[in-house]
């Protein structure tokens, strides 16, 4: 699998970082990590130019978020209100509520720090209609951090493409989990306090 | 466990269960994900294994960076001028030569280089 996604990169170039980078915004199983750390490697090895691939990983990113952002907006505008128990609508708009407050700061780590996340907020913050300047920004911001790392990794160590790959994989497979995981149990903390209210 | 801990747990079962279950699942990738980690960390830590051996995917730049050999070394073993960018594989196809055969030229010619 990995053998078979390096040998598309210098092949398709810039097309194919521009759409791995796209369609990973919108929760599809792309590798995009092994494209851009790749596509960094080919780039130290003369193969692809430096900048021209992390503009094109860039623009790849933001286009996949604002398109995760519009089809939670408009999936949400069909949805809303259907099928939720009150108890449930409740617990929707509390989360809703929590996302409009921490927006920017969820918006920014999910892109690069908790980037296995990152499809999943573009939806939720369509659909909770978070402020899209800021979503725009605080996404941007977070992209070029990401395409930085990947594609500055990959050229640093073009050499140790695989191992990076396998490496970085488990590290954010692991944060995203443990983030999960936590978020989880503070809300289910909430919900043993509320129980003892009610 | 006492008696208020277990109410606790069941009442969470029964009333949120998703939740529940999420939060088993979640905690069971992570720990994959920390095992995974440590045995790449691991593997990888040895120099032996970073030693990519010149495979398919391969462009001629890239084995010349990656060999730190003079691109021309490369270029001289292969069969054909490639068209920019090409792999081994291409070339190997486009020549009609047996990949492994190829690999093995290459192999031969940055041995060659690297000999005093």
């Amino acid at each position: 699998m990995t053998e078979t996604v390096l040998a598309l990169v210098p092949s398709y170039g810039l097309l194919l970082v521009a759409l791995g980078t796209f369609f990973s915004c919108l929760a599809l199983p792309v590798p995009s990590s092994l494209i851009m750390l790749s596509a960094g490697g080919f780039a130290a090895a003369g193969d692809l130019v430096l900048w021209q691939v992390g503009a094109t990983a860039l623009i790849g990113a933001i286009a996949g978020d604002q398109m995760g952002y519009l089809i939670g907006r408009y999936a949400a505008q069909h949805l809303r209100g259907r099928g939720l128990s009150a108890r449930r609508a409740a617990l929707m708009a509390r989360a809703e509520a929590k996302l409009h407050e921490n927006a920017a700061m969820a918006v920014f780590f999910s892109r690069w720090l908790v980037s296995p996340l990152g499809p999943y907020v573009n939806f939720a913050g369509g659909a909770a209609r978070i402020d899209w300047r800021g979503f725009t920004r605080a996404g941007a911001a977070g992209e070029v951090v990401w395409v930085t790392l990947y594609v500055g990794l990959g050229a640093a160590f073009a050499d140790d493409i695989v191992a990076l790959a396998d490496m970085l994989g488990n590290a954010s497979g692991l944060i995203a989990a443990g983030v999960v995981a936590g978020a989880l149990a503070l809300w289910l903390r909430a919900a043993l306090r509320h129980r003892s209210i009610a | 466990m006492s008696a208020p801990r277990v109410t606790a747990l069941r009442y969470l079962w029964t009333h949120h269960r998703w939740g529940m279950i999420g939060f088993g699942a979640a905690l069971m990738l992570a720990l994959l994900f920390a095992v995974r980690l440590t045995v790449f960390t691991i593997y990888w830590a040895d120099p032996a294994h970073r030693n990519q051996p010149i495979a398919g995917w391969m462009t001629p730049g890239y084995i010349a960076r990656s060999y730190d050999v003079d691109a021309a070394v490369i270029r001289a073993a292969l069969p054909i001028t490639p068209s920019a960018r090409s792999t081994l594989a291409e070339i190997a196809e486009r020549s009609s030569i047996p990949l492994p055969v190829l690999l093995t030229h290459i192999e031969d010619a940055i041995r060659a280089a690297a000999a005093p």
